[in-house]
């Protein structure tokens, strides 16, 4: 109560008196001076006008006041605003445009800052997520490739008690299953530390988060679950909450849902189900009980001292388990955005960069509206200034007036936005965090009603400035006669030249990105993605039934041999091949080899892939000498191997490459779960070379690769590549059914996928494609723009100059010299605009060819100046049409 | 210019033009004496000043808005002595500190200009 009434005192001490208060005050005191008056000898209405001429009118005396307590500043702005207002409804075609121009860039703006906003500045829903940080081991002799450490319990809870750690979330990744239901269907799990719901602070959607509580008893059998999961699984039920869950033949409860934006991690992987950690210590079937730190540091703890304290902790690690680490190497704390920010924050910048040019072309084009239709308002301004404006005064209604249009255009600009900013998300979704989620939030609004505030001035105040000069003894005669009436010097020339520079600009820039873009599709990939798709299948290692019949070597090879003769008998199969991390554009991991017949070299490395003999032809790969090993050897699956031209080039150019051999020492495990061949390290003869396919991504050459056969090294996951009979897809139920005949409960993972849709999916792909589909858009805005700019510069200029036209033609000029006069100052202008663009675009061309990771391309900046310049001929001559059509007489009945 | 009573003949001196900002420092004076209502400022401040200050009504009510506006004086609507609605004005607690911050400052100031233009050139 007490605050209302400091917060009611507040306001009357701050409110003005009210208009009638005002003037009853004045009335009182008008009526006690004209009573003295009278009582003086002043006849009634003598006193009355004197009083009144002395004082002044009561009507009157509100502005007095309104102008004394400092409010008339007010009151003169909103007149400035609604005169405004009714100018541009007085021209809706001027407005239009003008708002138009503006809402194109504001809107593309403020799309890009939301988008930058949500990736860069705030990407992830969790609590202090600035200060979350992942350790991650740097090798010093590959700096570039930061590696993942698991911690075994005892050193997750040292690490946890180290000072400048706030709170640590320990998770681990497991794939799984759904059983219970018709066909198994497999997910991702994450185990999380039972902290996991004070770590992230994040509200669950239904239900609770994990809790400190379900660490008891060796863990509660509860699982939160992830919202897509919950979506394609549930169909989105909230009445899933307290139902069972069978998974992996064991059942859990359900005792929440996390909300949309929650989709940890990004980086090991999005879990679809969420389980407390304490139950990866009772489930055997887990490979090992590790955790992944994640570090949320103290508040005040800079992320040097944090990585200083935390090193010794890491290393004493290292002396412990010297195997998982290098030999040279530091600890870093990486902020969790760090793997998203230098290419998105790269991909970012340059649309940014493009939009902002965008909205000053959008701004430029309002100056030169404002300007070309300046000669109309003159007369007025010029009465306003001749009856005592200040000059002041007219700019601030001039910008006032271009405010009311920049706002407008922000209003409708920011609602674009909303929907802009989702087109590159759409169109490359790799490349940002899956947690970022676009909305139009405070600081947003802020930044766009910064914007149109900055926009509005910048645009106006040229024009106002302009406008607003004291020649006003020129200007004020009725209207403007003279038969030459000699434009004076044009302002806008200079803005329609930039203008035109710019949007060549702007155009070379999506030239180069559609040019590169479309050499990018063409490059050859050594491989036809079309109508293979690639598919995994989980070995059960959990069932111990069918682990017994899978878990030797031969078995497992047996086991993976039927499966694909399985899936190659579906009719409108082509061709199943084993190949397991072996498709195209990213394959194989990295193994270094020995080589035989040779000098030592220093650790030659290649992709080593393990397929299957029938993989080459499923993918089309070439081969180009010797031999593909067959069925036998494959089961086998020691002393042969193939490899790509790359490899036959790098190490193998002295002699003949078939018969040279070569082993790879890494080709062994400890790993229960992993089955290598008797011979697997020993030495391997190479019996063919087949062409290169793009293993290091589409956009990067080939390096070199070893295929050997699968069998020499098994995990429990195997994929195989299909190649169908047109859409892969529409076979996938039929492959199903395929599989379960061999064992019914063996399920295909998700993420079965067209190997055309990796190729789209590819961060640089898509990349290229976000580049060229928004630049495209932007140029032809910008081009857009452009012309109406020039259009609307010369048909203000030629109606304002009917008679002139008129006496001209009278006179007998002809009418190409006519059209010249119209067209003159335009044209000009924007050839000067394209020559400047020219001359700056190859100066900018090497700065942006590091930024969009492409050559400059000369030819499209020609071929886009030559579009320029047509279109602005075009601009330019269409309303310069109507100086030639003015009919003579017509035109001097106004003199 | 008009003054108030101009049926009272030529006053006996020429008119004093007030310097700027003195017309406040005059109203704050005239509502320290009493409750006054506008007018009753104005004929308190005429009669206070012999009737050699002349005012213009114009810029009196401008310097009563302003002074309310800074919380110097504070208006309430009241009955005036012939039943007349009016507003009347009173000294806040800062008008009664501004106004002797200000009467201090101005006499200092008048003794010190008035010292200076008395002195003879054989006394410099």
């Amino acid at each position: 109560m007490s605050l209302l009434a400091a917060i009611h005192k507040l306001w009357h001490s701050l409110a003005p008196r009210t208009h009638s208060d005002v003037e009853e005050e004045f009335r009182s005191t008008l009526d006690a001076y004209q009573e003295d008056l009278i009582r003086r000898g002043l006849p009634e209405d003598e006193a009355r006008r004197k009083a009144r001429i002395d004082f002044g009118q009561p009507a009157a005396q509100n502005e007095t006041y309104r102008d004394a307590v400092g409010l008339r500043v007010f009151d003169e702005l909103s007149g400035d605003l609604r005169f405004g207002l009714r100018a541009l409804r007085r021209n809706p075609g001027f407005a239009a445009i003008a708002v138009l121009s503006l809402a194109l860039g504001i809107g593309a703006t403020t799309a890009m800052f939301s988008l930058i906003y949500a990736v860069l500045l705030h990407p992830f829903p969790y609590a202090g997520a600035a200060r979350i940080m992942n350790p991650v081991i740097i090798n010093e002799q590959h700096p570039d490739e930061p590696q993942w450490f698991p911690l075994n319990k005892a050193q997750f809870d040292e690490m946890r008690h180290a000072a400048p750690v706030d709170s640590l979330l320990g998770f681990n990744n497991s794939h799984m299953e759904i059983t219970g239901g018709g066909l198994p269907e497999a997910v991702y799990g994450v185990y999380l530390t039972e902290n996991a719901g004070s770590f992230f602070d994040v509200r669950p959607l239904l239900g609770r988060n994990l809790e400190p509580s379900d660490a008891e008893n060796g863990g509660h059998a509860v699982v939160v679950l992830n919202y897509r999961f919950w979506q394609r699984h549930f169909g989105g039920d909230p009445r899933v909450i307290g139902q069972p869950l069978e998974i992996d033949h064991a059942y859990y409860t359900i005792i929440g849902v996390m909300p949309r934006s929650f989709a940890f991690n990004d980086t090991t992987g999005v879990g679809d189900i969420y389980l407390p950690d304490s139950l990866m210590r009772g489930v055997a079937n887990v490979p090992y009980t590790a955790y992944i730190p994640w570090v949320k540091l103290r508040s005040h703890v800079t992320r040097a001292a944090a990585n200083a304290a935390l090193e010794p902790i890491v290393r004493q690690f290292a002396k412990e388990h010297p195997e998982r680490f290098p030999d040279n190497w530091h600890l870093a704390l990486q902020p969790i955005i760090a793997p998203f920010q230098q290419e998105t924050g790269r991909t970012l910048t340059l649309l940014l960069a493009g939009v902002v040019l965008l909205l000053i072309i959008g701004c430029a084009n309002c100056s030169i509206l404002l300007l070309a239709r300046g000669r109309t308002r003159q007369h007025e301004l010029a009465i306003r200034s001749a009856i005592g404006a200040s000059r002041w005064r007219i700019v601030r209604q001039l910008l006032v007036e271009s405010v009311v249009l920049s706002s407008t255009g922000a209003v409708l600009g920011v609602a674009a936005s909303y929907w802009l900013a989702r087109l590159p998300l759409s169109l490359s979704p790799d490349s940002f965090p899956a947690e970022s989620v676009i909305r139009v939030n405070v600081p947003i609004l802020a930044f766009s009603i910064a914007l149109a505030l900055v926009c509005g001035t910048l645009f106006g105040l040229v024009p106002a400035l302009r406008l607003s000069r004291r020649d006003s003894a020129r200007m004020l005669p009725g209207r403007q006669i003279g038969v030459v009436a000699a434009p004076a010097k044009h302002r806008w020339s200079v803005l329609i030249a930039a203008q035109v520079a710019l949007t060549l600009l702007l155009m070379a820039t999506a030239g180069t990105a559609i040019r590169s873009f479309l050499e990018l599709m063409r490059m050859p990939l050594g491989y036809d993605p079309a109508h293979v798709m690639g598919l995994g299948i989980m070995l059960h290692v959990h069932d111990p039934g069918a682990w017994g019949r899978i878990q030797s070597h031969d078995g497992r090879s047996t086991y993976i041999e039927q499966i694909r003769e399985k899936i190659a008998s579906v009719p409108g199969v082509t061709t199943a091949a084993v190949g397991t991390d072996a498709t195209p554009p990213y394959a194989g991991a990295e193994r270094s080899f020995d080589i035989g017949g040779t000098a030592d070299r220093e650790e030659p490395q290649a992709r080593v892939m393990l397929v299957g003999p029938q993989y080459f032809a499923a993918l089309r790969i070439p081969l180009l000498q010797g031999r593909v090993w067959n069925a036998d050897e494959n089961a086998r699956g020691d002393f042969i191997a193939v490899v790509n031209r790359a490899f036959e080039t790098r190490y193998l150019s002295s002699s003949n490459a078939l018969g040279r051999q070569l082993r790879i020492p890494s080709l062994t495990t400890q790993n229960r779960f992993a089955a290598a061949s008797a011979q697997s390290t020993a030495w391997r003869q190479v019996i063919g070379v087949v062409g290169d396919a793009r293993d290091d991504g589409v956009d990067r050459p080939v390096v070199p690769a070893i295929y050997l056969p699968y069998s020499a090294f098994m995990l429990p996951y195997v994929q195989f590549l299909v190649r169908t009979q047109g859409e892969p897809l529409t076979y996938l139920h039929s492959i199903r059914a395929a599989i379960a005949s061999v064992a019914s409960d063996q399920e295909i993972s998700n993420g079965a996928s067209p190997l055309d849709e990796d190729i789209e999916r590819d961060a640089q792909y898509s990349r290229q494609r976000l580049f060229s589909i928004l630049f495209g858009v932007f140029s032809a805005m910008a081009l857009a723009l452009a012309l109406v700019g020039i259009f609307s510069v010369v048909a203000y200029s030629v109606a304002q100059r009917t008679t002139e036209f008129g006496v001209r033609l009278a006179l007998g000029a002809p009418r190409a010299h006519v059209l010249w006069v119209a067209a003159r100052i335009a044209l000009v202008s924007a050839a000067a605009g394209i020559f400047i663009g020219l001359a700056f675009d190859s100066f900018l061309g090497a700065i942006l060819a590091h930024w969009m990771q492409s050559a400059f391309a000369a030819g499209s900046l020609f071929a886009a100046a030559a579009l320029l310049a047509l279109s602005s001929l075009l601009a330019c001559l269409l309303p310069a049409r109507h100086a030639i059509a003015v009919a003579p007489a017509e035109a001097l009945r106004y003199e | 210019m008009y003054s108030p009573f101009p049926d009272r003949g030529e006053p006996l001196t020429k008119p004093v033009e007030l310097p700027q900002g003195t017309l406040e420092m005059l109203i704050l004076k005239a509502v320290s004496l009493g409750l006054l209502h506008g007018y009753g400022i104005l004929l308190r401040i005429q009669q206070i000043s012999g009737e050699r200050l002349e005012i213009l009504q114009g810029s009196f009510y401008t310097a009563i808005y302003r002074l309310e506006r800074r919380g110097w004086i504070k208006g309430q609507w009241g009955e005036s002595e012939n039943n007349r609605r009016a507003r009347f004005y009173s000294l806040t607690a800062a008008g009664t500190r501004q106004l002797k911050a200000g009467t201090a400052k101005w006499i200092e100031m008048a003794a010190v200009v008035a010292g200076i233009l008395d002195k003879k050139a054989d006394e410099i």
